[in-house]
């Protein structure tokens, strides 16, 4: 009735030449925007990519297409080399900041798995208040970096934080956990570890979902049959429940070090790449020398080696960790 | 005969109060651990709420109080009257660009989306495949010629500069694009030959149908942008058009020494966010597993 009702009302709009004509207006009036938009996004990538291979500052007026050359020299492959072998003191603190988001991207995603997997596996397996568990886990992930960082500021501070407080009750002498440039465990300065720390507090909250959505799907039936069977529950977890969840591993793995390498929020409040370049990374470098010495082509290069970096991690975790997935 | 019969029941009565033993002991062990990482999840909000209502000589004391001794609400009252900081402007940057981002992106995500599902039509593969590649690409790659282009529109310390770059999602448009996917073609058939134009099929039947994953897209995509730090710093230079978490460092840069006010505007910043997240968290969590997006 209704739709007999609206055919009539609407038979003398409908376009001429028929649904096909109809249809091709909807995608042209969709797409032609879309397109103008997207050869924006091509432009400025192109643009990324030439500022690579200049000497390139906004100060300088430099050529008359977007000020590449003149004032602003054409240098070719030479950013990439002084990155490689150069003395100068921006390509020093460029291999420093390399080292160090290695640094930092190697402990979180361990440490990070250490924290989530069997969290989220014990959250899975208890009976009662889940949600409200689940929930204060969660917290970190939606408080803005920048809080975080400034909570954590509170906690480290030389005088009255908390974690100098604990020191000094059992007795050992308090550190300047964001400023002494000398002290260190293992290897890794204080000031990288105390960044790494609250990191992982702002983000282990995330992978436990994934991973307890995750958990949710393996059956109830094989890990009653294992029990049944005697496995114990560490066997259950390694032989049943990982191989299971595997997909959703390999998953938490790419974007963990996906967002490690790309840390810049926690550090540049905290430490701002102190104490002696000890927690300078690649983003904050790249940031510094964009921004604030305004030399951009060496940036763009910079990010360049980031990005690069970023996909090769990611296509080897992708062939380390796909090898079988038919379950 | 008896003894020899009465061995089995007794041993599989022993197996079962065993078993049920084990069972208790590992939720109390379960319970344990969790219980010790929840307490290290809250204790920095605890601390930090606690300092908020210090003193600031309290704040600095050797070694620090737990509780506030005396509490004050020096802190909030002194954010809240200090005329060189607006906070309401600065919550009103914050959404504003917030909102605006959102609204953009889910118009051009479910409209492009549904496109991409449900039309054939030349180069459609290769526009698909080029939005995968420009989701691999991370933002410090555009960053910088984003930044030189806002400048030649003289669009640095103009919230438009945070909005103009971020019409478009790639993800959202993936995102939506699987949700169209399972929208009954017929459905929209049926429509066509109602007479229904095209533009009216999206407005009134394939939009309402993505109400689900449009909340969650909007969701996450308001928290994103309610916390982003980095984009917003490079392009909002002056105080006055900055938002929350720009702010935030600033505010503490130039209250150093006083770890009680800084305290009392991170909860002020911080807060807001969490509160909203207690009343939907349900469905926030459930967005960030369904899309695996942070």
């Amino acid at each position: 009735m209704t739709s007999l009702a609206i055919r009539k009302k609407n038979v003398p709009s409908r376009p001429r030449g028929g649904l096909a004509v109809a249809k091709l207006r909807f995608v042209t009036g969709v797409t032609v925007p879309l397109l103008l938009y997207e050869s924006l996004a091509i432009f400025v990538l192109g643009w990324a990519f030439l500022l690579m291979f200049y000497d390139y500052s906004p100060g300088r007026l430099g050529g008359p297409i977007l000020g590449l050359g003149g004032s602003n020299p054409f240098v070719g492959v030479q950013n990439f080399v002084e990155m490689l072998t150069g003395r100068s003191v921006r390509a020093v603190l460029f291999r420093t900041s390399l080292r160090n988001t290695l640094i930092f991207a190697f402990a979180v995603l361990p440490l990070n798995l250490l924290i989530t997997l069997p969290l989220a596996w014990l959250l899975e397996s208890i009976s009662r208040y889940k949600t409200l568990y689940r929930t204060i886990y969660f917290m970190p992930v939606l408080t803005s970096s920048v809080g975080v960082a400034l909570i954590w500021m509170s906690m480290y501070d030389p005088q009255a934080g908390w974690l100098n407080a604990i020191l000094r009750l059992l007795g050992a002498r308090p550190v300047a956990w964001l400023s002494d440039p000398r002290a260190g465990l293992a290897g890794v300065s204080v000031a990288m570890w105390a960044v790494i720390l609250a990191y992982l507090w702002q983000d282990y909250g995330y992978n436990m979902v994934i991973f307890i959505a995750a958990l949710q799907g393996v059956p109830q039936e094989l890990k009653e049959m294992a029990m049944i069977d005697g496995a114990t529950s560490w066997r259950i977890f390694t032989r049943i429940v990982i191989p299971l969840i595997r997909p959703t591993l390999l998953f938490v793995c790419v974007m963990t070090m996906l967002s490690s390498f790309q840390v810049f929020d926690i550090i540049q409040v905290m430490t701002n790449g102190g104490p002696n370049n000890q927690t300078q990374v690649l983003l904050l470098d790249i940031y510094k020398n964009a921004f604030r010495y305004q030399s951009m082509g060496w940036a763009a290069a910079e990010s360049f080696v980031l990005f690069l970096i970023v996909m090769i991690v990611t296509v080897v975790q992708m062939r380390v960790l796909r090898t079988s997935w038919e379950y | 005969m008896n003894a020899i019969q009465a061995l089995p029941t007794q041993s599989r009565r022993y197996h079962a109060r065993h078993r049920r033993y084990r069972k208790y002991l590992q939720q109390g062990l379960a319970y344990l651990l969790l219980t010790a990482g929840l307490s290290f999840t809250l204790l920095p909000f605890l601390m930090m709420i606690f300092s908020s209502f210090k003193t600031n000589t309290e704040a600095l004391r050797v070694p620090p109080t737990f509780w506030p001794q005396h509490f004050t609400l020096e802190n909030y009252l002194k954010i809240l009257n200090d005329p060189k900081l607006p906070l309401s402007r600065f919550y009103l940057n914050s959404t504003l660009v917030a909102v605006f981002n959102v609204c953009s992106t889910l118009f051009t995500s479910s409209l492009v989306g549904y496109l991409f599902a449900k039309f054939e039509f030349p180069g459609k593969r290769l526009l698909f495949g080029w939005f995968l590649t420009t989701m691999m690409i991370p933002m410090q790659i555009t960053m910088i010629p984003s930044y030189l282009i806002l400048a030649k529109l003289g669009l640095i310390n103009s919230l438009a500069g945070l909005v103009i770059f971020s019409a478009v999602d790639a993800f959202g448009i993936f995102m939506m694009r699987q949700f169209c996917e399972t929208l009954p073609t017929e459905l929209l058939d049926a429509a066509r030959i109602d007479g229904t134009s095209e533009w009216q099929i999206y407005w009134r039947i394939v939009l309402p149908q993505l109400g689900a994953p449009l909340a969650t897209l909007g969701i996450l995509g308001f928290m994103a942008n309610w916390n982003a730090y980095l984009w917003p710093m490079i392009v909002l230079q002056k105080i006055e058009v900055r938002t929350l978490p720009v702010i935030l460092t600033w505010f503490n840069s130039t209250h150093t020494g006083q770890p009680a006010v800084v305290m009392a505007a991170t909860v002020l910043i911080v807060m807001p966010i969490l509160i909203v997240f207690m009343f939907f968290q349900r469905w926030i969590v459930q967005g960030f597993t369904m899309t695996g997006f942070k």
